[in-house]
């Protein structure tokens, strides 16, 4: 990962810019009912290994910025809505997903989960300047 | 200088794609890629790429996935963009000339 970045680096010309965008498997998806500002029903986890493999990609960014070869310009968190027709479609993306948990911790009863769901998964973003 | 921006902004996905328009993630890290060179590295498809391709100088979208890069090529074509290209390889090792672009974008890359 840090070869990558300095590959990066290598690449862009003075003060030229690098914009990392990763999952944030810190935060764990929220699963909304009915719309994307609906009420939060649920949430999805992340599994082991990735956020293992989040934890080196954050440590790969904070590596290249300790040694001095990018200074930070900005960085944040979005939020992608993906929306789903039904309880029993988002149970069949999970079923095949590599990174989620293959189970919604409800944090509502059965009924207030029928209709369309949305989830918000975390994006985390760094835009580095080169040094 | 560092700073905090975008916490809890939401951005619109779709299960066509499982991520937001391009030009709707691009404006969100608030880089100006008018006139600019841009690179996408891991760049699949070109998601990314081709929607940079609107304002950019160039952009080259570089991936391992060969078949990514067929349907990418065969995107921007449908598209008209002639300013975008897309090249086998990978983010260790790009061969690429140094200091040749302005912006390179990593989107879930590293």
């Amino acid at each position: 990962m840090v070869d990558a970045l300095e590959e990066a680096r290598r690449i862009l010309v003075d003060d030229g810019v690098l914009v990392d965008a990763r999952p944030d498997s810190r935060m764990s998806a929220r699963v909304r009912a009915r719309s994307a500002t609906g009420r939060v029903i649920g949430t999805i986890g992340s599994q082991r290994p990735t956020k293992s493999d989040d934890t080196h990609s954050d440590h790969a960014v904070a590596d290249v910025l300790r040694r001095g070869l990018f200074t930070s310009r900005r960085r944040g968190r979005l939020w992608h809505a993906i929306p789903f027709e039904d309880a029993g479609e988002l149970q069949d993306y999970l079923d095949d997903h590599l990174r989620f948990s293959h189970r919604v911790r409800w944090r509502a009863p059965r009924a207030a989960r029928a209709g369309r769901l949305f989830v918000e998964r975390a994006v985390r973003f760094d835009v580095l300047e080169r040094r | 200088m560092s700073a905090t921006a975008n916490v809890g902004r939401l951005l619109p996905g779709g299960l066509g794609y499982l991520r937001p328009p391009a030009e709707i993630e691009l404006a969100a890290y608030g880089v100006d890629l008018r006139g600019r060179r841009v690179a996408d590295i891991g760049a699949g498809e070109g998601r990314l790429a081709l929607g940079a391709a609107r304002g950019a100088k160039t952009v080259l979208a570089v991936d391992p996935d060969r078949t990514a890069l067929r349907r990418g090529r065969t995107e921007a074509t449908r598209r008209g963009l002639r300013n975008v290209t897309f090249r086998y390889g990978t983010a260790q090792d790009l061969r690429l000339p140094d200091r040749s672009f302005e912006v390179v974008i990593f989107s879930w890359t590293l």
